[in-house]
């Protein structure tokens, strides 16, 4: 008798595409490239993060405006069910008709907007031993053609049928057992070499990481490029090296850049003018900066990616040398800002380490800075090259100089390592050429002590605890002129601001805050115009919207992301908040819209 | 053709309305055997998964099924159908399940014969809907008599936290036991989530397909929630003269894909 037994290793994987790609959605056209790079035009749509890859979150509906907003009412909300209630850090996207929405724990509804009832829901099945750094979120998906993509917190990307929510295709995107996970909405771009490409970053600062930003073909999933942000590390092209990022230990000492952190953890925008895909980068591993000397490129920067081949354009660091995680990974706006009777190709973004950065976009140069929050301690101030002019006294000291070695002299620093602004986007409005800042007013004790490498542990080296420096407020929604680097207004708010804003024609701007009101605001003035208690904590983007004749607007919502978790003594204005995930829309009831 | 045997009760086409057309099909336009099973569900259970004209009850569709069920977590199921010719599909149900499906079979060119396991949450009957080239569903099953639970409970596999390490792999005997057809038997580690216990997504093996060494298909099993975790599969592929190279392919709901090359040894074995 012979018989064949065989104990077989799981053979994974071979890149069949069982799908065909059919070209429409329900009842329109499907999602192509150029609805991506105009979405922001397009006012009955919403296709991609940010109301267009510029990242500007600006609508030009104004249906909605200061004079009828007092008539702005739910349409319905929509639970996230079951005991997954945190987090809620998401934008959803709208297309003919349907949200698709991200939740938290790696999760996606797709719900019909006319009646509020789900389509579908697809749950990712994590495994044990994630290691989300801040928190179980998501921030939204990309959709194009018949498919919508979302990233997961095992560190994996999934583009599902965006009709059945079935899964067409699933990629690893890193290790989740090294701490990678990831937490950002893609991104898609155009190309010439390669069509539509889907861009992510990765999460993972915390554990030693190397930040990489990859691009894949939408439809396959398969690698076009991938480039690594850290100096040293090798990207690949078509499926072969390419080149090295920087020139190897150029500021790094010995072989700290191996894991030299620089997470892509909040995702990217893009200009069609330029053609690039900007990025921020995440704080250098570990936080102790004495076992890291130099700049530590490309942490805590702004990078110029260009599309067609994953090259580096341009680099632009705001804190070299971090020492108090200032996690600079913040969205890259793009705009043009008029400024002495001139033009300038400019993004801006609101660091955490509490200055706000107009740079040439075309080429990373430094055009200005200023601080957007108050009493910066770290640096006093930006130098006409945009490097910080350091405050030696408020580098938490070296662990190496302490008595016994294990813990260096403790500083207070402004702002915390939470930062000035995290990773809630800010919005810029095209009528009051002003960016709507949501940010936070606080500080924290620092200090260092020796850590190594451990593939999976914490990678820090720090020890911290946040503290308000203001009585009475934390969070402060600020409308900053760029040309200028003032302060037009602020809002002023008892609890840290951990959401994203929204400003629209109307001449309103949209926020939400974790005590539970979603907020519009005068964008001229700052007036505050409107609320609404939606029941629990707002840590997401707003939305805005047409359909069917009317404006509609749409926010996330469920308390968490990472102030509960790392809040130190901030934990006293927040632990009596309740979670709670849904999404909840509005628009003005048809009996009231001509009023 | 079919063979109808005396036992067997052809049931005409009384319907003024054709389901396969996707004309609405109402419950009264056909008319249903008797269930020699029973079963409250039996008049659901044909609306939704034997369309068409021709519903039989046919003892030919053999369902072997211990009585007693020991484990509800793995009852084992073997459905032989090769007294019929011509046999297109075969679905497997549990009527009384919360999630019904168990699996689906298209033996392409493989004997219609599937043995696998399955979850059942009560007792239950376990039915069997062979569908052959003219239309008729040949229709047989079994009772089971099972203490609850299984569907709803979490998987074993959760008692390990490193499961997803083994995730795909698998185990097989494969033999020849006639001239033209292999026996293959398998079992692949997969958790096999129904998303019907408290906190874990639905995850499972959704798509098996057995393929010769050109890459033909020759079974395609299309399975569903209630099949029990680490899968165990036995299906008789026709395979050529000599030893020959089987490949079988497999998906999950997440989208990881395994593949498993099979060798079928060159003398018959029975």
């Amino acid at each position: 008798m012979k018989i064949n037994q065989k104990m077989l290793g799981a053979a994974a994987v071979l890149a069949v595409t069982l799908s065909a790609t059919s070209n429409t959605l329900a009842d329109g056209h499907a999602v192509g490239i150029a609805d991506i790079v105009g979405d922001q035009a397009s006012t009955d749509d919403i296709v991609s993060y940010g109301l267009g890859p510029k990242g500007q979150r600006y609508s030009p509906l104004a249906s909605i405006n200061k004079e009828n907003i007092k008539n702005l009412f739910p349409v319905w909300s929509f639970s996230f069910g079951g005991e997954k209630q945190r987090g809620q850090e998401s934008q959803p996207l709208i297309k003919d008709g349907v949200m698709y929405v991200t939740g938290s724990y790696s999760r996606m509804w797709a719900v019909d907007i006319a009646t509020g009832e789900e389509l579908w829901q697809y749950d990712a099945r994590l495994p044990e031993g994630i290691l989300p750094c801040c928190d179980v979120v998501n921030r939204g998906a990309a959709i194009l053609g018949d498919k919508v993509f979302f990233g997961t917190l095992d560190a994996k990307i999934v583009a599902l049928d965006a009709k059945t929510g079935k899964v067409v295709w699933r990629k690893k995107i890193a290790d989740f057992e090294a701490g990678y996970s990831y937490t950002a909405a893609p991104l898609i771009v155009p190309t010439e070499a390669h069509g539509p490409l889907l861009l992510t970053g990765n999460s993972g600062g915390e554990f030693g990481i190397v930040g990489q930003v990859d691009a894949r073909n939408p439809e396959t999933g398969e690698l076009v490029w991938t480039r690594p942000v850290i100096e040293g590390h090798m990207g690949t092209l078509n499926g072969e090296e390419s080149t090295m990022t920087g020139t190897k230990n150029e500021t790094w000492p010995g072989d700290m850049w191996k894991n030299g952190g620089g997470a892509t953890w909040l995702g990217g925008t893009y200009d069609p003018d330029t053609k690039l895909a900007y990025f921020g980068t995440g704080n250098p591993a570990p936080w102790n900066s004495y076992l890291r000397k130099g700049d530590n490129k490309w942490t805590s920067s702004r990078i110029a990616i260009n599309p067609e081949n994953g090259e580096i354009e341009w680099g632009f660091q705001t804190t070299p040398h971090d020492g108090w995680d200032y996690d600079g990974v913040n969205e890259f706006v793009v705009f043009d800002m008029e400024k002495d009777g001139k033009t300038i190709k400019a993004g801006a973004t609101a660091d955490r380490n509490g200055f706000f950065y107009v740079l040439d976009r075309t080429n990373g140069d430094f055009v200005s800075a200023a601080p957007f929050v108050k009493n910066i301690s770290w640096a006093k101030g930006i130098d006409e090259n945009g490097r910080p002019i350091l405050d030696p006294e408020n580098r938490p000291g070296d662990p190496a100089e302490s008595a016994d070695g294990k813990k260096g002299k403790s500083v207070f620093a402004i702002p915390s390592f939470l930062g000035g602004k995290n990773w809630m986007p800010m919005a810029y409005s095209q009528d009051t050429s002003l960016f709507y800042i949501p940010s936070n007013e606080w500080g924290m004790d620092i200090w260092n002590e020796p850590v190594t490498y451990k593939k999976g542990a914490a990678y820090l080296g720090s020890g911290f605890t946040i503290k308000p420096i203001f009585d009475d407020y934390i969070g402060s929604l600020k409308a900053m002129d760029p040309a200028s680097g003032e302060v037009k207004w602020e809002y002023k708010n008892k609890a840290p601001l951990w959401g994203g804003v929204l400003t629209t024609a109307g001449g309103l701007v949209f926020t939400g805050t974790p005590e539970g009101f979603l907020k519009a605001f005068d964008a001229e003035t700052g007036e505050e115009l409107w609320k609404f208690q939606t029941g629990t904590g707002i840590v997401s983007s707003p939305i805005t919207w047409e359909q069917d004749g009317e404006q509609w607007l749409a926010i996330v919502t469920g308390w968490g992301g990472a102030v509960p978790l790392w809040g130190g003594e901030v934990a006293k204005v927040v632990s009596y908040l309740n979670q709670g995930g849904s999404v909840w829309t509005f628009k003005i009831p048809e009996q009231l819209a001509a009023k | 053709m079919v063979r109808l045997l005396s036992t067997s009760l052809v049931v005409a086409g009384l319907c003024l309305v054709n389901v396969s057309t996707g004309l609405v099909s109402t419950a009264s336009a056909r008319e249903l055997p008797a269930d020699p099973l029973n079963s409250v569900m039996w008049k659901n259970m044909a609306e939704r998964f034997f369309p068409g004209e021709h519903v039989v009850i046919d003892q030919r569709v053999i369902v072997d099924i211990p009585i007693e069920v020991e484990d509800q977590m793995q009852l084992p199921v073997t459905v032989d159908a090769t007294e019929l010719s011509d046999v297109i599909e075969i679905i497997a149900l549990a009527d009384l399940n919360p999630i019904p499906h168990i699996l689906t079979v298209r033996p392409l060119k493989a004997q219609p014969f599937i043995g696998f396991r399955v979850k059942v949450e009560q007792s239950t009957p376990i039915r069997v809907g062979v569908l052959t080239s003219d239309g008729v569903w040949h229709v047989n099953g079994v009772n089971v008599n099972a203490a609850g639970g299984g569907c709803t409970a979490p998987a074993n596999a959760h008692s390990n936290s490193q499961w997803y390490k083994t995730l795909g792999q698998a185990r097989a005997i494969t033999k020849r036991e006639t001239a033209d057809s292999a026996r293959l038997a398998m079992r692949l580690r997969h958790p096999m989530d129904t998303g019907l216990a408290p906190g874990i997504p639905v995850f499972y093996m959704n798509q098996l397909q057995v393929r010769s060494a050109t890459g033909e298909a020759l079974a395609d099993v299309e399975l569903f929630e209630p099949v029990s975790e680490n899968p165990t599969l036995t299906l008789k592929p026709l395979v050529e003269d000599g030893e020959s190279e089987l490949l079988v392919y497999a998906r999950d709901t997440e989208g990881n894909e395994f593949e498993y090359p099979l060798t079928v040894p060159a003398e018959v074995d029975n």
